[in-house]
């Protein structure tokens, strides 16, 4: 069965023009390590800095600001982790957000084992961090924030430039997980003065197991990894040069196609909310309205629906060829509902109720249409499976 | 394992769930069991013969797909059953009876077979169907009146100006935040329901298993974009400077969680 793909937060499809810009970096003379004295190991060096270049580019940051890592979650440990320890004596107190990633909450959870105190900001009804209290829980202690630039669930976007100017020459480092952004919003380090940024190549088309994590010029960061001392001494491992080549050729694609291709998935994911909400009764939009700017990440519908369960109606969305997600505690490993949910004010219930469709560069109007064969009669039989609906609905 | 990693058999009786549905009659008893808060609730129906035979039984589930998946295979293991040895029946046996479930999912077979041990209990202690689904709404004019909890919240004075409002004129003060109100009466439902005049969230909390108001006021709440807790009892207020969450003790499940809101109206 052919299937609608509308889970680009989870993971994306390697463009086809990625994979090709790939393949001369496994065999010929192009594999080579960039360490070595030799032609082969110059030639690596020189694709490895070219690549540095071009991803810089897209991020508006320096090349020498770009370390490449494995994939967000270890730029994430780097910036955090690394942050927090090198710069111990200045303070222990660290501020995150409750609208965070769980790979930031972990972290942050190791931190407080490891000695220092962390504290959540919290998040407004549609999942906005607010500046306000943010600002009023940085303490004389405290050394590094992190808000995630957009969150990869509800795709509430964060008002990252008034957190970032608020914190500049404060010496306060702000780190930003911005995976979830990338892509979809401008993200240029010229014009926001930010510390630290976790980057993953899969949120622009390129490879998995490749990210980067941007050091802005004089921050101060210590390695987590150990070893021969590659990329600055912060990430050591030789470079996987293959997949650092596709990172590259992916933020190229991006860059010369960003604003038709946010446009273009913008109108899908309009359209979807449009008709969610009109057809199916008793369906709310979590997360910020759609026709804030920048309010809401331009890709992201996330749904609940009175009266059934998150885990339900995935799976009965994969039975009708609709590859979906949720929020719901019965589809998380913890059995617990989201966070974020919970923190912008839903109930437990209502948390369960979620699904979320997140839309991407192979995504068309067909997709739309086939969700809207498939999802109100999903709908309609969960409920009258429900012993909840009657309760909700104003019958 | 994923948690969705479901037997052939847990996803059939989830794609065709049988005995779906309400019964009704002088010899049926409902069993419920679960709770939204967590993910799943069930109801269980049996109409129960003279000789003590479950004749027919029906369900309906709130829950994820094992949650439905187990309801259906309760229904089906137990039907012409006597009712003690449907007593037998274990969580372990539907399990089995659905070729396995995910660790992580057991809980939910426990609560087919305790929705249907509950409903074999109510059918022999005379508990009528009505009143064994409590939180549903009432179908008859008779809502029988809601069980009241006093509310006591500790430090509310602490935060009256700072989110907590004990009265309530400019409506409008409130756009765009998270407002709960407490279940005061009409006065205060009414508030709540013009409240979601100024912003997208407004919650009605009621200690009791409807909110203690009258009948024309509740049917304007049904009707209404107000989000009803009920069973619910606030018990402490938190948040550095400005409320922020609302610590709750769930009266039916008897634990405790925290509600997000910015502003908690209780109206004197």
């Amino acid at each position: 069965m052919d299937v609608t793909y509308a889970d680009y937060q989870s993971s994306r499809p390697v463009d086809q023009r990625v994979v090709d810009a790939m393949l001369p970096y496994f065999g010929g003379t192009a594999f080579g390590n960039a360490a070595s004295l030799h032609g082969v190991g110059d030639r690596a060096t020189a694709a490895l800095e070219d690549a540095r270049g071009r991803v810089a580019a897209l991020f508006g940051a320096e090349p020498r600001e770009i370390v490449f890592t494995s994939g967000a979650t270890e730029a994430t440990n780097i910036a955090l982790i690394g942050y927090a320890q090198r710069n111990r004596r200045k303070g222990d107190h660290v501020l995150i957000t409750e609208a965070e990633h769980i790979s930031v909450l972990n972290i942050a959870k190791y931190l407080e084992k490891n000695g220092f105190k962390v504290t959540r900001a919290p998040i407004d009804l549609y999942g906005r961090v607010n500046v306000k209290k943010l600002r009023a829980r940085i303490t004389d202690e405290t050394i590094l924030v992190s808000v995630g630039w957009a969150s990869n669930e509800i795709g509430t976007v964060q008002p990252i430039q008034e957190i970032a100017e608020m914190l500049a020459g404060t010496g306060v480092a702000l780190h930003t997980d911005a995976v979830a952004a990338e892509g979809l919003l401008p993200i240029d380090m010229k014009a926001t003065p930010v510390s630290l940024m976790s980057l993953s190549a899969n949120e622009i088309y390129g490879p998995r197991g490749v990210g980067a994590l941007y050091v802005r010029a004089g921050v101060q960061v210590a390695p987590v990894l150990l070893g021969g001392g590659q990329e600055r001494g912060l990430r050591s491992g030789t470079e996987d040069l293959a997949s650092i080549a596709g990172f590259a050729a992916a933020a190229d694609i991006m860059a010369a196609e960003q604003p038709a291709e946010v446009a273009r998935i913008r109108a899908l994911r309009d359209r979807l909310v449009g008709r969610v909400l009109a057809e199916i009764p008793d369906s709310h939009l979590n997360g910020a309205p759609i026709d804030t700017p920048y309010g809401r990440l331009p890709n992201n519908a996330h749904f609940r629906f009175d009266g059934v369960e998150g885990e339900a109606m995935v799976l009965s969305l994969r039975d009708l060829g609709v590859a979906a997600a949720t929020g719901s505690a019965c589809s998380s490993k913890t059995l617990e509902p989201s966070h974020t949910l919970i923190s912008c004010g839903l109930l437990h219930e209502e948390a369960h109720g979620s699904l979320e469709f997140t839309f991407g560069r192979f995504s068309t109007d067909d997709d739309v249409d086939r969700i809207m064969e498939a999802l109100p009669p999903v709908i309609q039989r969960l409920r009258a499976l429900s012993p909840l609906y009657k309760t909700h609905s104003p019958a | 394992m994923k948690s969705t990693q479901y037997s052939e058999k847990t996803l059939d009786h989830f794609r065709n769930p049988r005995n779906v549905g309400t019964l009704e009659g002088a010899n049926v008893a409902v069993g419920r069991v679960g709770n939204p808060v967590c993910g799943d609730m069930m109801d269980i129906y049996i109409k129960v013969t003279d000789d003590d035979r479950i004749e027919d039984i029906k369900f309906q589930t709130f829950g994820c797909g094992s949650a439905v998946a187990t309801s259906s295979m309760v229904t089906e293991l137990v039907i012409g059953m006597k009712l003690d040895d449907a007593l037998k029946v274990t969580r372990g046996d539907v399990a089995d009876a659905l070729e396995g479930l995910p660790p992580i999912k057991m809980h939910c077979s426990n609560l087919a077979a305790d929705a249907l041990h509950e409903a074999i209990k109510n059918w022999r202690e005379g508990v009528k169907p009505e009143d064994a689904t409590q939180t549903r709404v009432d179908k008859s004019c008779h809502p029988r009146p809601a069980e009241v909890v006093k509310v006591e919240i500790s430090n509310l004075a602490d935060y009256v100006g700072k989110g907590v409002y004990t009265q309530l004129e400019d409506l409008a003060e409130l756009a765009g935040q998270r407002v709960v109100v407490l279940d005061t009466g009409d006065a205060a439902a009414q508030k709540a329901i013009d409240l979601t005049d100024h912003t997208g969230r407004v919650v009605l909390v009621t200690t009791g298993k409807e909110p203690s108001v009258s009948s024309a006021v509740r049917s304007a709440l049904r009707l209404s974009d107000v989000k009803l807790l009920t069973e619910a009892q606030p018990l402490e207020l938190k948040g550095e400077g400005e409320l922020e969450r609302i610590r709750v003790h769930d009266l039916n499940e008897d634990e405790e969680y925290e509600l997000t809101a910015d502003a908690l109206v209780v109206l004197e």
